[in-house]
């Protein structure tokens, strides 16, 4: 579908437009921070945050979520739940984009989680491109998210007096039509846009000293290095590197049961596999006891097992891991420290 | 029949007790499942002297609270600790760090040689516990999770990781973020990181995890300008009977 541009003033209109008659969730302001949230003018928006705490993950992946709801005793029934209700996601940037796609991938292998995929279902992707990194975190360059080519409805690009509109898919095609502030890109709105590609080109840079390709075979060599150690021996286990991760996906399932003790809920709640209680199984035994362990599984899933599971890397560069890390764990450290290991 | 439950509360503000009263929705369910046979704070009659699950809020700070948990946990099946001051020590375990003549002295003034006291200690340190619901006050969610619970023969799950886990789950501005310092790092969840999100830093009160990086949460304090007395002190808001205090 041939791109489009919207006039910087018409932006408005056409939020406003969405914010008619649809759910609109968008970055806002939280203390210094940003959120996704919930939006009702086009105002409220932080169109020039940098990146939120959590990823939209959480709209199709809500933190906890209830997915059974039980009867217990004589006549025990119960019953999955699965709640979805449409959501324009405005303003979502490329690195989350891309985490979406691992999402989506991870989600729809067999079995299929219909609780994410509903909610994917009706959702509609907006997103908004990056001129430069967020900040010193970010190595989206290094894993190749900084820009993305599909996983969006909409993608806009902030041409100063204009927005540079890519259609991602026929859902966004139709916003496109509700709104009806839209032209078609000329020659001359393509030249600008390739401009700003350049320049984009320039602003975000590689700071792993090696192609992320390569990624695997250093975990590979680096099973048993001393850098796990190291690293480990600052680390609290907060599991906080998890939580704000786009791309992970591990949840806990815990039962609630009602004060009456006849009926309940069955909820997953997002999990961490820094935590010891992630490996315990019946009779307490814990798989990964140590912390050194914990924290070399995480790097292996984001740089080695997912991209060999599912043909791309496991990890954006979104860097929300290392700016969240209270003794400043940095993954773009941790893989340059890998490479230079001494092959055992 | 219905378990038969009691309350008892030695050396705290009987704050938890009153946590279980708010359980305003859910009371009467409650009272569907258990009898309630002994609770000071809610009625005065007593209709049992053996129970099968006894709530007991408050830490052990004279001769005789020890003579009487004792007591309670013969009359007991099931023994919680419930609320800080009962899991951990909580604040009660300030005075611990002072000479206990000079602590008498001053709450007591001129009789203070007459009324005992011994250095303030958790329940599990006198008798054996075999459940706990941490907090100060505690958590209404808990109290029902461990009260069901125990009703159905599941084991109550009580989290052994940091409050930064939820924290994070309620998608907060990282308190050290905001130029405070916190104790979530190292601190047990199940409160759903109810004071940073509500503006206010973690003090520790549902007890230090299992396997706590204390070193790295000492270097974070001391690396915001905290000295080495600033940080005993947050430690020993609530946490005085743990190692982190010493």
């Amino acid at each position: 579908m041939l791109p489009k541009i919207i006039e910087r003033d018409d932006l408005r209109a056409f939020v406003e437009a969405l914010l008619a008659d649809n759910v609109v969730v968008a970055p806002i302001r939280k203390g210094e921070k940003y959120v996704f949230s919930e939006v009702e003018t086009f105002d409220e928006i932080a169109l020039d945050y940098n990146i939120s705490l959590l990823s939209p993950k959480k709209f199709f992946y809500p933190q906890i979520e209830t997915v059974l709801k039980f009867k217990i005793g004589d006549r025990p029934e119960s019953q999955a739940i699965t709640e979805a209700s449409p959501v324009i996601i405005f303003g979502i940037h490329p690195c989350d984009i891309a985490a979406t796609w691992l999402l989506d991938e991870v989600f729809k292998e067999d079995p299929a989680d219909p609780n994410y995929l509903e909610k994917r279902k009706k959702a509609v992707l907006i997103g908004l491109n990056c001129a430069q990194p967020c900040d010193e975190f970010s190595f989206c360059r290094d894993m190749g998210s900084y820009n993305v080519e599909e996983g969006f409805d909409l993608m806009l690009t902030d041409l100063g007096e204009k927005y540079f509109v890519e259609i991602g898919s026929k859902l966004g095609e139709e916003i496109l039509v509700e709104g009806a502030h839209f032209r078609d890109a000329t020659s001359g709105d393509l030249k600008d846009r390739q401009a700003y590609q350049e320049k984009k080109e320039t602003n975000f840079v590689k700071r792993i000293p090696y192609d992320t390709k390569f990624l695997p075979e250093i975990l590979e060599e680096s099973y048993d290095s001393l850098v796990w150690d190291a690293i480990a021996k600052r680390c609290f286990s907060c599991g906080s590197c998890n939580i704000v991760c786009p791309t992970c996906y591990c949840f806990n399932v815990t039962d609630e049961v009602a004060a009456s003790a006849a009926e309940g809920e069955r909820k997953r709640v997002w999990d961490s596999c820094q935590l010891a209680e992630f490996t315990e199984v019946a009779g307490g035994e814990v798989f990964r006891e140590e912390r050194s362990s914990r924290l070399r599984h995480r790097f292996f899933r984001k740089g080695k097992w997912l991209l060999e599971r599912y043909g791309k890397l496991g990890c954006v560069g979104c860097g929300r891991c290392d700016r969240n890390c209270l003794v400043k764990i940095n993954s773009v450290e941790v893989y340059t420290q890998l490479a230079g290991e001494p092959v055992q | 029949m219905k378990p038969k439950v009691a309350f008892f509360s030695f050396t705290s503000c009987e704050g938890c007790q009153l946590m279980f009263l708010n359980l305003e929705d859910e009371l009467l369910d409650l009272l569907g499942l258990v009898e309630i046979v002994n609770f000071r704070e809610a009625m005065k009659e007593v209709l049992a002297d053996e129970y099968d699950i006894a709530f007991v809020e408050g830490s052990i700070t004279t001769h005789s609270d020890i003579e009487e948990v004792e007591d309670i946990r013969k009359r007991t099946k099931i023994l919680i600790a419930f609320g800080a001051c009962a899991t951990i020590g909580g604040i009660n375990a300030i005075k611990n760090f002072q000479p206990l003549d000079d602590v008498r002295k001053y709450v007591y003034d001129r009789d203070w040689d007459k009324i005992d006291t011994v250095p303030t200690m958790s329940v599990d340190q006198v008798v054996d516990v075999d459940c706990y619901i941490h907090g100060c006050p505690v958590d209404k969610k808990e109290i029902l999770d461990v009260v069901t619970s125990v009703i159905l023969g599941k084991t109550p799950r009580v989290p052994d990781y940091p409050v930064c886990v939820e924290c994070k789950l309620a998608e907060n501005v990282c308190v050290f973020d905001k130029g405070l310092v916190c104790l979530g790092p190292v601190t047990r969840a199940g409160c759903s990181a109810i004071c940073p999100t509500f503006g206010n830093k973690c003090l520790g009160c549902r007890g230090i995890i299992s396997d706590p990086n204390v070193n790295a949460e000492k270097d974070l304090l001391a690396e915001r300008g905290l000295s080495i007395d600033d940080i005993l002190k947050e430690f020993r808001m609530f946490d005085g009977l743990s190692e982190v205090s010493k």
